[in-house]
């Protein structure tokens, strides 16, 4: 098989490799480290992975499933991830998602034609307390309103 | 020995052993999905909730160890509320499909939500629904039943030593599936629906033939291999249902190969030789038995004769036919036939060392240590008799005539002359020994069809003439 992963990758996972007591304890920094190089995982990456750490590579799509932050799907640019549990949703999150799906002329789930903007639902961001949160590829945006995601969504659009 | 009370009773118990197996020789039964003895424990189904005294919270008995002087109670209120209250949950996305669902009849789900659940239901809300997966030939699954116990996953990848499936997404999005949809590899796939505690994993061989509680049981041994797995025939109206493994640690555990599983097939085969019947031609013709018997009889009085035994009889069939060839045939030779390639029992290894073994016959062992001695090669006589359980492997035969006694399928036996339809394993008792030397016994699940005999019956007629008269 073709190698899908940089030098690069291998050198940092050699790295990080004495920081743990066992290679299994890896796979969460290889993800994250592959996710960073591809933008997503595809499953020849997994694969790879799997292969790397030496388990098999339905292991590693449990893991890479388990957690939200692991796109195995490709996605836009900019990724927003709309918490939707309860202290977000008591705060009117619902209503911002059905607003950025129209605005962005997406449902949840799906990217923009033009690949800017990704859309999905998140579980919890740990933001309760300045709830409805939203996080933007690795930024969080907080304390939402229709007013302030609208401009979050035209200041990122204009950016480009 | 260390000692803990259950509901009152006093059990001794190992140090080590978990509160469900002491809690068994109590004679308490404590609902489970996820643990299974054979498998290691995951305590995620929260079904074995007991209360242990001392405790703060409800205890998972599956992954608590029994503890000297440990106080359990496995009928309090506690356990009752918490029992119903994971039931609930287990059944939020269960279709309760009961009626239609093979499973109903022997579903851990049914009987555990018949014993431990309520018969109301708070939940009104959509239930989540999949498109079934093709896993293969051996297993149709229905992701909608399923309740996550993880046990199949555990199972490939402990005892069948391949991860194929696997639990995609979380929580209430959660998928039971094989690695992006692959057809299932292993060659013990049909243990997945045996453990699996629902109607997601059904046998396809097995699918809406028939309700389990309808089936009868007769314990047996698998006749597949040497390894001699205890197995269960399932039968109904003198038709076999399905086979499942037997608990036996010393042997198979909890588990058996699809092989073994799907073996019995060929007794049920259309083209199994039911009937005595001589060669005309190209085409088979019956005959009756006392024709077959007198063919046997004078062509075995030839010079030279090699009479050839299956190593897939029982005990009691090879030594009445050593006790016959000996007696009335001083000049013939006896030899056994099994497996290509597998002659001995210090040629019979394990194939991949989960269970099955390289020799494809039950008695390996017991022709051996009833002096058999096994043929090499080419069979090469004027006279060939091969007495054959259903499963052994014929061997090359040479000769001017051969005649079959026991079972065979019609495509088996071009060059044979005649054939005397005997028993298959599954409508015979007898013994058999196993590769490690175990003694086991065949029961019989099924009556013999149409005019099949056994073959000490076939043996007696043979020498008596009188009775071939009477029976005839």
């Amino acid at each position: 098989m073709e190698k899908q992963l940089s030098n690069k990758f291998y050198e940092a996972m050699k790295k990080l490799e004495p920081r743990y007591p066992n290679k299994k304890a890896l796979i969460l920094p290889a993800l994250h480290e592959a996710q960073k190089e591809w933008g997503w995982l595809p499953k020849e990456v997994l694969a790879e992975i799997g292969e790397y750490i030496g388990v098999h590579a339905a292991q590693i799509r449990e893991v890479a499933s388990f957690y939200t932050m692991y796109n195995l799907n490709p996605v836009g640019k900019n990724h927003l991830r709309i918490c939707t549990n309860v202290a977000c949703c008591l705060r009117g999150a619902d209503d911002l998602m059905s607003y950025a799906e129209r605005k962005l002329g997406i449902k949840c789930g799906e990217t923009t034609s033009d690949g800017m903007f990704t859309l999905s639902e998140e579980e919890c961001l740990g933001a309760c307390t300045t709830a409805p949160a939203m996080m933007a590829n690795d930024d969080y945006v907080e304390n939402l309103d229709i007013n302030s995601l609208n401009a979050y969504i035209e200041k990122v659009k204009n950016e480009r | 020995m260390a000692k803990c009370t259950i509901d009152g009773k006093e059990v001794e118990f190992t140090p080590g052993e978990n509160l469900i197996k002491v809690a068994k020789r109590a004679g308490v039964d404590i609902p489970v999905f996820c643990y299974h003895p054979g498998l290691t424990v995951v305590a995620q189904c929260r079904m074995c909730y007991v209360e242990v005294e001392k405790m703060p919270k409800l205890q998972t008995a599956c992954s608590t160890n029994a503890a000297e002087g440990m106080v359990v109670k496995t009928t309090s209120e506690a356990v009752k509320k918490g029992r119903e209250g994971t039931m609930e949950f287990l059944l939020l996305n269960h279709p309760l499909d009961c009626p239609i669902c093979d499973k109903a009849g022997e579903c851990d789900l049914q009987d555990n939500s018949f014993g431990s659940g309520s018969a109301y239901m708070r939940h009104s809300e959509e239930r989540r629904t999949y498109v079934d997966v093709d896993m293969g030939d051996v297993i149709q699954k229905n992701m909608n039943r399923c309740i996550h116990c993880t046990r199949c996953i555990r199972f490939g990848d402990e005892i069948a030593g391949i991860h194929e499936m696997v639990a995609i997404k979380r929580g209430n999005n959660i998928d039971i599936t094989t690695i992006d949809g692959k057809q299932l590899q292993t060659e013990y796939a049909g243990n997945y629906s045996d453990i699996c505690p629902t109607g997601s994993l059904t046998l396809k061989d097995f699918r809406f033939k028939k309700r389990a509680w309808m089936l009868k049981k007769t314990d047996t041994v698998c006749e597949g291999c040497s390894k001699g797995c205890n197995m269960e025939i399932q039968h109904e109206g003198n038709a076999i249902y399905r086979c499942v493994p037997r608990e036996n640690l010393e042997i198979n555990k909890y588990w058996m190969c699809d092989e073994g599983r799907f073996n019995y097939h060929y007794t049920q085969d259309p083209a199994r030789i039911l009937n005595p019947v001589q060669k005309v031609g190209a085409a088979w013709s019956k005959i009756t038995w006392d024709q077959g018997l007198s063919a046997l009889k004078s062509e075995t009085n030839a010079v030279n004769t090699l009479f050839l035994l299956g190593t897939d009889l029982t005990l009691e069939e090879m030594s009445a036919i050593r006790e016959t060839v000996t007696r009335n045939h001083k000049n013939a030779k006896l030899l056994s036939f099994g497996t290509h390639g597998v002659e001995t029992s210090a040629q019979d290894k394990s194939q991949d060392q989960i269970l099955k073994m390289k020799s494809k016959t039950s008695n390996l062992m017991g022709a051996e240590k009833l002096g058999i001695e096994a043929l090499q090669g080419k069979a090469k006589a004027d006279v060939v008799v091969v007495f054959r359980g259903g499963r052994a492997q014929l061997p090359a035969i040479e000769s001017k005539k051969t005649i079959g006694v026991g079972v065979f399928l019609e495509k088996e036996v071009t060059s044979f002359d005649v054939i005397l339809p005997g028993l298959a394993f599954t409508e015979k008792d007898g013994t058999v020994i196993n590769h490690q030397g175990k003694e086991q016994r065949l029961k019989r699940a099924v009556l013999p069809r149409e005019k099949c005999k056994a073959i000490p019956e076939v043996l007696m007629l043979l020498l008596n003439q009188k009775t071939r008269e009477v029976l005839a």
